[in-house]
């Protein structure tokens, strides 16, 4: 699961992790910061995933759009996200042409130009962003559940931030979050392809070793505290669909219950062999489709579960079916088989993960930013989901999944079903 | 760029062909059989999009719950379709997973009781469909645009036409149509070619069974023009749909086409035109593209321009559209945005070659549209021999501003 990286650190913090994989002449570049939605104080929400968009509209060296054009000449992509906890940028391009991207990436780490009038523009893009996200039932659905989860931690915002904190900004709360945030110490770089290490090090020394840091810490964030009992919420989408979240808080990424709450995932859900599909699909035929999924982020984070009912089926009967199951894992355990089951198709889709230089770049980076140990825990996977045994599933279930730790968030069809 | 790729035709019609995909420790097959929409019977409306959503719901051997048991054993993915279905799986269970693959496509057990519940499912998914505005202008954009052509309606069929759907529907159009002859199964993975086909020959050879003559329908005709539908909804956006019928995958300006669509409206981040102006300059939209080329088949695709927007920029982004078709066809596109997208063209297809699956599709395409194994080398040159000229003449003969279909739902 590891594979062999070569790791340069520069004497203003900054990192990259380098590795050789030669079987197509193409070469991805990522660059992380570790500054997400988790980081903005309120009223400066949305800040983030602003700042991700500003990146690509100019800085001291390339002019508004010469980034794409750069890229496009160069016969590659790029593109960026922004996450709760991190930021991310990437290019994928030829191998005779991609070091182009390491020279964006250290113009643009502190000298993004952050033009006023480009801001205002690009506010509009990103407020027409926010309504696309708002006219999708499961994106509404997903923004009430963490936001009724965490109540005090900052994963309560969404990502995107809240509409009238985007509006409000200004450029100059922009430029102090940039460099507050942005600089080779809450920096690193991972790229993988069709390199040579040794010319690829010397490049990254040259232009990167003389950028300032912040010369800051990342700030340090609120704590969510116990849930002292369930939660609940109601919303309201149009058409004539019942969709309903639960969520439950668990813990970060790369503890022993990750890996744990990863199986329990697949036990529950993964395919048609999977329990809940044969309880509420199959057999009692409650739901169209089932789906959990195991979150873990830099902070503890989430274990989802989603249904989206078949007409005439009350979301109680669903939760009560969902209560059942995790209680016959809690007293009983699972099979031996099922076990076996999920820890061949996680470990499957690790290889699934690693088919492109890009893919392999993004599981690496993700591991450095949100894994305490960073992406060396990798070399750990096989061993943690060997031990994810009967024991911890019991353990798992009876840990996070009580009921004052439930919280339940309905997306009921709106009153007149209009559609 | 060239590949290790080879073909076989067994006995029994069918065309199996290996990608090597040296490096990756995964494998993929896809199986295209000779059958699509369009072979269904005004009385069949939908039954091949069931037949797609039932496959993995158990074969004559296995239940659906058996079946997916043998997959996770495998660590594999497997996914029916309308014209056949696809496995993944790690390339040391490749062998394993191409039996499950011929079992469900070859023979599926379309048990009544799951028939039903799947159908159900779908009669969700269209529900769902008509209170997304996104969905709701392009089905109806697609129906403007294709008027008598089958394309003209959904795959999935209309509710009436599914919620009248049985098991023995889908039986008797599968024994017509699911059968070797005439399809494609291409497979990509780290194995050397011959060992990939001789792997894919035992597990296909036996099969057997023919299709019957296609009756294939006339191209769609080009509207009168004036055709402009809103379908207001209570949204946030409104999705804007502009054009019409567009060209064939083997009309030979297909290549002039792409490089006109990436001027136009498909280039990356915002180098296109359309993207630049609606996007990046005037801030009306997160989402906006327009291309002909991507969408060209066996049947003519469509020249589609879309926007997401607030309802108050709606005839803006319209009147924006129509002034960018117009002057890429009045006027020739600049050396430099010639010479720019020809450079991004030629540099940027070797990443359509990444993943198992894109090389069995491209070998698939390869066959079905005559192209060649070997146009992935000649391709750099078909784009770089592109003129000006070529991009002027293709705007004027295949974007047709007086024949465009204009559709917009939501907000």
């Amino acid at each position: 699961m590891l594979p062999n990286v070569h790791e340069v650190s520069l004497s203003n913090g900054f990192r990259a992790l380098l590795v050789e994989r030669s079987s197509l002449p193409v070469v991805a570049s990522t660059i992380w910061y570790t500054v997400g939605s988790r980081d903005e104080r309120t009223t400066e929400t949305g800040l983030s995933h602003f700042l991700e968009h500003m990146m690509f509209k100019g800085t001291d060296r390339y002019a508004k759009g010469e980034i794409d054009l750069a890229t496009s000449l160069m016969g590659g992509s790029n593109n960026a996200f922004t996450d709760h906890d991190l930021t991310a940028y990437y290019f994928s391009l030829a191998a005779d042409r991609w070091e182009a991207a390491l020279e964006i990436e250290a113009s643009r780490m502190r000298g993004c130009t952050l033009d006023e009038a480009e801001f205002t523009a690009e506010k509009s893009v990103v407020l027409e962003e926010l309504a696309m996200g708002d006219d999708d039932p499961w994106n509404s659905l997903h923004q009430a559940t963490e936001a009724v989860v965490f109540q005090v931690h900052s994963y309560h915002h969404p990502i995107i931030g809240w509409k009238e904190d985007l509006e409000r900004l200004g450029v100059g709360g922009m430029r102090d979050y940039y460099q507050r945030n942005y600089g080779p110490d809450r920096a690193f770089l991972v790229v993988v392809g069709d390199i040579d290490i040794p010319k690829t090090e010397s490049h990254i020394r040259e232009l990167f070793e003389g950028i300032e840091t912040t010369g800051g810490e990342r700030a340090s964030v609120l704590s969510e505290p116990q849930s002292s009992g369930e939660r609940r919420a109601t919303i309201r989408a149009p058409g004539k669909t019942t969709r309903m979240a639960i969520a439950i808080r668990t813990c970060c990424m790369g503890e022993q219950d990750d890996f744990n709450l990863d199986v329990l995932s697949c036990v529950l859900s993964s395919g048609q062999g999977s329990r809940l599909f044969r309880e509420m699909v199959l057999d009692n035929q409650m739901v169209t489709d089932v789906s959990t999924y195991n979150e873990p982020r830099l902070d503890p984070g989430l274990f989802w579960f989603a249904f989206e009912l078949l007409p005439g089926v009350e979301p109680q009967a669903v939760e009560d079916c969902l209560r059942t199951e995790l209680q016959r894992v809690a007293a009983d355990g699972v099979e031996e088989s099922e076990l076996r089951r999920a820890r061949i198709q996680l470990e499957s889709s690790f290889l699934f993960e690693e088919e492109t230089a890009l893919d392999s770049a993004l599981k690496i980076g993700r591991w450095e930013a949100q894994c305490q140990g960073g992406y060396r825990r990798l070399a750990e996977v096989e061993t943690r989901y060997a031990v994810a045994d009967n024991d911890a599933m019991r353990s798992v279930v009876q840990n996070y999944f009580s009921i004052e730790g439930w919280n339940v968030i309905h997306s009921l069809p709106t009153e007149n079903g209009e559609s | 760029m060239k590949l290790e790729i080879g073909e076989r035709t067994l006995d029994n019609g069918l065309t199996i062909i290996a990608v090597r995909n040296a490096g990756v420790y995964t494998y993929a097959a896809g199986l295209v059989l000779d059958v699509d929409m369009r072979d269904e019977f005004a009385e069949e409306e939908g039954v091949g999009n069931l037949i797609g959503d039932c496959l993995d719901e158990g074969t004559a051997h296995r239940t659906g719950v058996e079946l997916a048991m043998a997959l996770d054993e495998l660590g594999g993915r497997l996914l029916g379709n309308a014209s056949g279905g696809t496995v993944m799986s790690p390339a040391k269970n490749s062998t394993a997973a191409l039996v499950l693959l011929r079992e469900m496509v070859f023979e599926p057990a379309f048990a009544e009781r799951e028939v039903k519940r799947v159908r159900d499912e779908v009669l969700q998914e269209i529900e769902i469909e008509e209170s997304d505005p996104r969905q709701v202008a392009s089905l109806r954009f697609q129906k403007e645009v294709y008027g008598a052509h089958p394309f003209a309606r959904p795959a999935r069929g209309s509710a009436k036409a599914v919620a009248s759907r049985g098991a023995d529907d889908l039986h008797r159009f599968h024994k017509k149509w699911f059968a070797p002859q005439g399809s494609y199964l291409a497979a990509g993975g780290p194995a050397e070619v011959e060992t990939t086909l001789d792997e894919l020959e035992a597990a296909f050879s036996d099969v057997d069974g023919s299709v019957p003559e296609h009756v294939r329908p006339e191209p769609p005709v080009m509207t009168e023009g004036g055709v402009d539908i809103h379908l207001p909804m209570d949204r946030e956006q409104v999705h804007v749909l502009l054009g019409h019928p567009g060209i064939r995958r083997s009309n030979p300006d297909f290549y002039a086409l792409s490089v006109m669509d990436h001027v136009l409206g498909t280039g990356p981040g915002f180098t296109s035109r359309i993207s630049r102006r609606l996007r990046d300059e005037l801030g009306l939209c997160y989402s906006v593209h327009a291309a002909i080329s991507s969408s060209a088949g066996e049947e003519p695709g469509t020249f589609t321009a879309y926007i997401g927007t607030s309802p108050e920029h709606r005839q803006k982004a319209i009147d924006e559209f129509l002034a960018e078709i117009d002057r890429i066809r009045e006027e020739k596109v600049t050396e430099k945005e010639l010479h720019d997208v020809q450079k991004y063209l030629t540099g940027s297809y070797v990443f359509a070659f990444e993943r198992n699956t894109q090389l069995a599709r491209y070998a698939v395409r390869a066959k079905r549209f005559d192209l060649g194994f070997d146009h992935i080398e000649r391709y750099p040159d078909l784009i770089r021999s592109v003129t000006r000229d070529d991009v002027q003449r293709v705007a004027q003969e295949y974007l047709r501003p007086e024949h465009l279909v204009r559709v917009s739902a939501g907000a």
